[in-house]
């Protein structure tokens, strides 16, 4: 099942990075995790990018590990409850993930309480990242049913 | 109307309010300086506003368009409120422009770049401006409207963080301002105003993104990539190894080319605008957002001259890499990416000054141009003779371009200048065919290209040579013509002693030049030919021919009516030193793309004509 999970999370994450990717390039959302990821520790934009993609596809298999652990518990798997855990994911992504937890370890993304002052900020997300484009959340949530289905539909209980 | 009057250090001032610098909302060609970064440029006007940037690239749709339409195109403004007289200059042996607004109440001096990006977590594209108080207390106002997709897309205003911002789909723009006044939406754009005392310093940041979040700077990081940018361009400027005749002049066309050449791919556009028209009405409107083949020998050449190596080695490659997708068959012309889909379709915009249409994209992509085949092996001949080594693929695939000019020179095409009522037998592009096969054949001696064809391409290169010789002379116009059998001349001529044609002693060649310079020069100005071409409206003179017709002067011995011509196209520039395609003769305005490629490349190659130790052969072993 752990061997299951890394192989899931590691495929959906490559779908749910692409998905973001094309949505980006039709001008649909400017979400770019790796960017987000990345200025966590790096004020570089190269480094960034590429830490940020390997921040991503980590977090990526540790999220699939814990869907297994999951499925394990509630004892069935499957494509539509992986996608309704992708579902809801997408949701805490939207909401608490980046918009209260990311601020307190990021020491360079704005909130709404913040004032431009000598750092360098990344634009806030804003709620369900609508910042970063109408399209966002519709276009997260896509991204993460699909990673979650990808999930689902790999790991056997 | 606009009342210029010349200053004592040679920078224009121009005395008046905005209204009055302006007609029908557009400044005159001439007024504008170019800004940029390698990536993307900008086009400031003398008073202060920026009616052109594409982003996030050169060749991206404009979210600044109010070059060609001033209602709807955008832009971000920055002047007094009240009346004044503006001077100007680059920051000496930069792009960064300095613009002095001076008022009944005092001065304020603006400096305006596009900075480069340092490690301090930099916008995608920045653009800093910035305001410092010289004497007394100036009333000041900034507007920034962005208009995304050339005009034609509203932005949706936003803050962020205290910021204004503005997004439409992936593009996103932000103005992060300091001691700028208070900003507010208002009618689609965010401005603000206030008082710039004598010593304070405001500072203004348009920071950009495409696909990603808009990163938000600190004032100390964009005043610190402020004077990381100045002293970029000093340090590239201080390794430019030109100490010839009309050095400055040729270092700000060297510092305008650096702009254009767009440093992800290492291509050259030909011009960072389109549709600046070429008659004031009129819709020859073109787009030359593209790198063209024709430009690359004299890029090249420019580059080596200058001691540009890195450049040099990035566009001749990029060069091999673009032409690896169409061979043998040469494009006229290339995407900055490499790519050749360059469909042209008009935009709905006003034009400038009702110029239209406006247009993207160029249909003379499709075009047969025999000349630009000439344009790539000179181009690798240059490289080449500057101890840079062809690889086996690219000598490879340039043979199999030289077999294909070998099989096409004796058709007709649409020549240098595009016509569109072609196909003729243009003499300038029989001549570039057989510079192609000299050149071939000499890479091949050299042991740069295979040379199991190498008899082939001498011997269709002499036959070349015999047709020119026999059709393309005319002894009754006692020159070359235009086109076989035609009876007139093209400024295009010119060439044939800069390409090593024939010698600049053959009675053939000044011939020609004598004629190119009776029957086609106006004032100190050169129309590049009175022949029909297919197109309505007039033109006016192209500065690169009246470039060429020094060079080719020098080249004839005509020394002395060379420099004199030189000194009076070099008054022709405009306040910073820059050039567009064409000029009025008679009022002098500016017409056409701005700033062009290739009137600041025969400007080089006019001033080391004067310089025997810039000539080719001294050169080539630099």
């Amino acid at each position: 099942m752990i061997g299951g999970a890394i192989a899931g999370g590691f495929v959906g994450t490559l779908l749910m990075t692409t998905i973001l990717r094309g949505a980006s390039e039709m001008g649909l959302t400017r979400i770019d995790f790796a960017l987000l990821l990345g200025t966590t520790v790096s004020e570089n934009r190269r480094k960034a990018r590429a830490v940020g993609y390997v921040f991503h596809f980590i977090m990526g298999i540790l999220f699939a590990l814990a869907y297994a652990q999951f499925f394990a518990i509630v004892g069935r798997s499957g494509w539509a409850l992986g996608a309704l855990l992708g579902a809801l994911q997408a949701i805490f992504n939207g909401t608490v993930l980046v918009n209260v937890l990311l601020p307190v370890v990021h020491p360079r993304i704005g909130t709404p309480e913040t004032a431009a002052n000598e750092i360098a900020l990344i634009e806030p997300p804003g709620f369900l990242m609508l910042n970063y484009g109408r399209s966002s959340f519709a276009v997260m949530l896509a991204a993460h049913i699909v990673y979650g289905a990808v999930v689902g539909w790999v790991v056997r209980v | 109307m606009t009342r210029i009057i010349r200053a004592a250090d040679g920078g224009a001032d121009v005395r008046g309010h905005n209204e009055r610098m302006r007609r029908d909302g557009y400044a005159p060609i001439e007024d504008y300086a170019l800004i940029g970064d390698g990536r993307t440029a900008a086009l400031v006007a003398r008073d202060g506003s920026i009616d052109w940037l594409c982003l996030p690239n050169l060749d991206s749709p404009s979210v600044f368009g109010a070059l060609v339409d001033a209602a709807r195109g955008g832009c971000f403004e920055l002047q007094p409120t009240v009346p004044f007289t503006a001077s100007r200059r680059y920051v000496p042996r930069t792009n960064v422009l300095e613009t002095m607004f001076t008022t009944a109440e005092g001065a304020v001096r603006v400096v305006d770049a596009m900075t480069i990006p340092d490690e301090r977590l930099p916008p995608m594209r920045e653009l800093a401006r910035s305001i410092e108080g010289i004497s007394g207390r100036v009333p000041m106002r900034w507007r920034c409207a962005p208009r995304f997709d050339y005009g034609r897309q509203d932005p949706t205003p936003a803050w962020r963080v205290g910021v204004p911002v503005a997004t439409w789909g992936s593009d996103a723009v932000g103005v992060a301002n300091w001691d700028a006044g208070t900003p507010a939406w208002a009618d689609g754009g965010v401005e603000a105003r206030w008082e710039v005392k004598a010593g304070a310093r405001s500072l203004l940041a348009l920071t950009t993104a495409y696909g990603e979040p808009l990163v938000l700077p600190g004032r100390t990081a964009v005043l610190s990539r402020l004077e990381s940018t100045i002293a970029f361009w000093e340090r590239w400027s201080s390794a430019r190894g030109y100490d010839g005749p009309w050095a400055d002049l040729v270092l700000r066309s060297a510092l305008a080319l650096k702009l254009m050449i767009f440093a992800p791919s290492g291509a050259a556009v030909a011009a960072p605008t389109t549709s600046l028209p070429e008659q004031i009405g009129g819709e020859r409107n073109w787009d030359y957002r593209f790198c063209w083949i024709r430009d690359s020998n004299f890029m090249i050449d420019a580059l080596l001259r200058l001691g540009c190596y890195d450049e040099a080695r990035s566009l001749f490659w990029w060069f091999m890499q673009a032409t690896a997708l169409t061979a043998p068959r040469v494009s006229v012309l290339y995407r900055l990416d490499g790519g050749i889909g360059a469909v042209e379709r008009e935009l709905g915009l006003a034009g400038y000054r009702g110029s239209r249409p406006v247009r993207v994209g160029n249909s003379a992509v499709a075009q047969h141009q025999h000349d630009i085949y000439g344009a790539l092996f000179e181009t690798a001949w240059l490289y080449s003779s500057g101890h840079h080594a062809l690889d086996a693929d690219a000598g490879a695939r340039l043979g199999a371009i030289a077999d294909h000019v070998c099989d096409i020179w004796r058709r007709p095409d649409s020549g240098i200048w595009e016509v569109r009522n072609g196909p003729f037998h243009f003499t300038h592009s029989k001549v570039m065919c057989w510079v192609a096969l000299d050149r071939a054949s000499r890479l091949a001696a050299a042991g740069e290209m295979p040379s199991r064809h190498a008899a082939r391409w001498r011997r269709e290169a002499d036959a070349i040579r015999a047709y020119i010789e026999q059709a393309c002379w005319s002894d009754d116009l006692h020159a070359y013509t235009r086109v076989a059998g035609s009876r007139d001349v093209d400024a295009s001529l010119l060439m044939l002693p800069l390409v090593e044609y024939a010698d600049a002693s053959d009675s053939r060649v000044r011939a020609t030049v004598d004629a190119v310079d009776r029957m086609l020069r106006e004032d100190d100005v050169v129309y590049r030919y009175r022949a029909a071409d297919g197109l309505p409206g007039a033109e006016g003179c192209f500065l690169n021919c009246s470039f060429w017709l020094v060079s080719a002067l020098a080249r004839c011995g005509r020394v002395d009516d060379a420099a004199a011509l030189m000194a009076r196209l070099a008054a022709r520039a405009n306040d910073v030193g820059l050039y567009a395609e064409e000029i009025d003769p008679k009022s002098g305005a500016f017409l056409g793309n701005f700033p062009q490629a290739l009137v600041h490349l025969a400007l080089i190659d006019a001033a080391t004509a004067f310089s025997p130790s810039a000539g080719r052969r001294e050169r080539q072993a630099s």
